[in-house]
């Protein structure tokens, strides 16, 4: 479990990285269907990446605090911990406050499945996009209300509310999932595109019999 | 400085938090230690530490909260939380053995004033009174440094007087007046309050404590991630018993 958090974390942390190199191919490359591949490829890549943001987050929230054993006591603890993350953002009134922190970990762990599966991609990462949005406004309120709090996203260790949290969110989070779904829009416009070129021959080759 | 500080002070004794009333008796909280038999009396009141505890360190779960007095954060998180599991059974019930530790920070002006009142208080077992005094006005005396009179509000006049004299040498401002510099006002080098003060802070210093307030949760001795912010009672709660069911 231990090794998964690790390399989890390692591509939340680098992911983003392996996006703009792949961005840039994808601009490099002249060939329309082998950019076609190559993005492809990315998307693959980038629901991965993307989805290990949230499993990241998710396993972060749900995993038993140090020295304590793997149970559900003990994940008990950390939703419970992670629900005082959440009321010190003092958003929600208590009642909310736990529908979230016990919802929020779930949504995220079904999110980062979904996402690593590149199963509906155009659907899972604008929702990603959203979802991580979401964080960063919570975020942005907290600073500017001077709460000086633990962020709470549960990825690598605390980091506190502030300019430093929401450009980490942004750049390694928001962008790959950014990316994702400009990529799988360009990708599905590109589809249909050439899906109305090859039949326009039939078409025009129709018209002339007539 | 500051190590030096807290290298001079004496030892808090551990039978000063064992000494803690324990689960129902009918003393109150944050009373001071009795007196170790064999031991002068005037040493014993000189080197008297102030009790800033509720519960039996014996307790499961230990919650060490580092605040600023005339940090509003802090008191949010006393009026919503801490307040309420004081008035609970969890204390009481020796469930929760909850810790105070003094963290004033520079930009609050008589943060460290106030600091300096309740371990004088906490010395003649007055620290729950005037804790929550200092929250409850905290508005009024953070205007003015007034904190005296919120104090001596809070209490028989007889009590404030014994706080009182364990002020002497502290050289505090009058109010009204802006000290030269905190700094100044802080090191007053003949207050013997200030060391149990730093005594404090130097142990912030090694969590580290970043902003106020700060918490550590202790559960049968393993230490859970550090806290900050505040949270209200049924959430605190949630989680204490959440650790309780283990």
């Amino acid at each position: 479990m231990r090794v998964l958090g690790q390399i989890l974390l390692w591509l939340t942390d680098h992911g983003y990285q392996l996006l703009l190199v792949g961005v840039v191919v994808v601009l490099l490359v002249r060939n329309p269907q082998s950019r076609r591949k190559v993005v492809r490829a990315l998307l693959v890549l980038g629901g991965i990446i993307v989805g290990s943001v949230f499993l990241a987050a998710a396993y972060g929230k749900m995993k038993p605090p140090d020295g304590f054993p793997w149970s559900w006591a003990s994940m008990r603890i950390s939703l419970a911990w992670f629900a005082m993350q959440v009321d010190s953002y003092k958003l929600l009134a208590p009642s909310l406050v736990n529908a979230v922190a016990h919802f929020l970990p779930y949504f995220e762990l079904f999110l980062g499945v979904w996402l690593i599966t590149c199963i509906w991609q155009r659907f899972s990462a604008p929702i990603a996009a959203l979802a991580i949005c979401g964080f960063m406004i919570a975020i942005t309120t907290a600073y500017f209300r001077g709460l000086k709090i633990d962020c709470g996203c549960g990825i690598g260790p605390p980091e506190e509310v502030g300019p430093a949290a929401l450009l980490r969110d942004g750049l390694k989070f928001l962008l790959p999932a950014v990316l994702v779904t400009i990529g799988r829009y360009w990708l599905r416009r590109r589809s249909r595109a050439d899906a109305a070129l090859s039949a326009a021959p039939l078409i025009s080759s129709t018209q002339a019999t007539n | 400085m500051v190590l030096c500080l807290a290298a001079a002070v004496p030892a808090r004794p551990q039978a000063t938090s064992s000494s803690t009333p324990a689960a129902g008796s009918s003393k109150p909280a944050g009373t001071a230690a009795k007196k170790p038999t064999g031991t002068p009396a005037r040493a014993t009141a000189q080197l008297a530490a102030p009790v800033k505890s509720y519960g039996l360190s014996t307790a499961p779960i230990k919650m060490e909260v580092f605040t600023d007095y005339q940090c509003p954060s802090c008191r949010s998180l006393f009026e919503q939380a801490l307040r309420p599991l004081i008035q609970s059974d969890y204390i009481a019930q020796g469930k929760v053995y909850l810790v105070h530790h003094d963290f004033p920070l520079p930009m609050h002006m008589y943060g460290y004033q106030a600091a300096r009142w309740l371990n004088a208080a906490a010395r003649v077992g007055q620290f729950s009174t005037v804790e929550a005094a200092l929250y409850d006005n905290q508005n009024f005396w953070q205007v003015d440094g007034n904190i005296q009179k919120y104090i001596a509000s809070s209490m028989p006049a007889a009590d404030f007087k014994r706080i009182e004299s364990q002020m002497a040498g502290c050289q505090y401002q009058a109010p009204g007046t802006k000290p030269a510099s905190l700094t100044t006002a802080a090191q007053a080098p003949h207050c013997p309050l200030d060391a149990y003060i730093e005594q404090d802070r130097a142990l912030g210093m090694k969590i580290p404590v970043q902003s106020t307030p700060t918490y550590v949760i202790t559960y049968k001795g393993q230490k859970l991630p550090v806290g900050s912010g505040t949270m209200t009672w049924p959430i605190l709660k949630q989680f204490f018993d959440s650790l309780l069911s283990q």
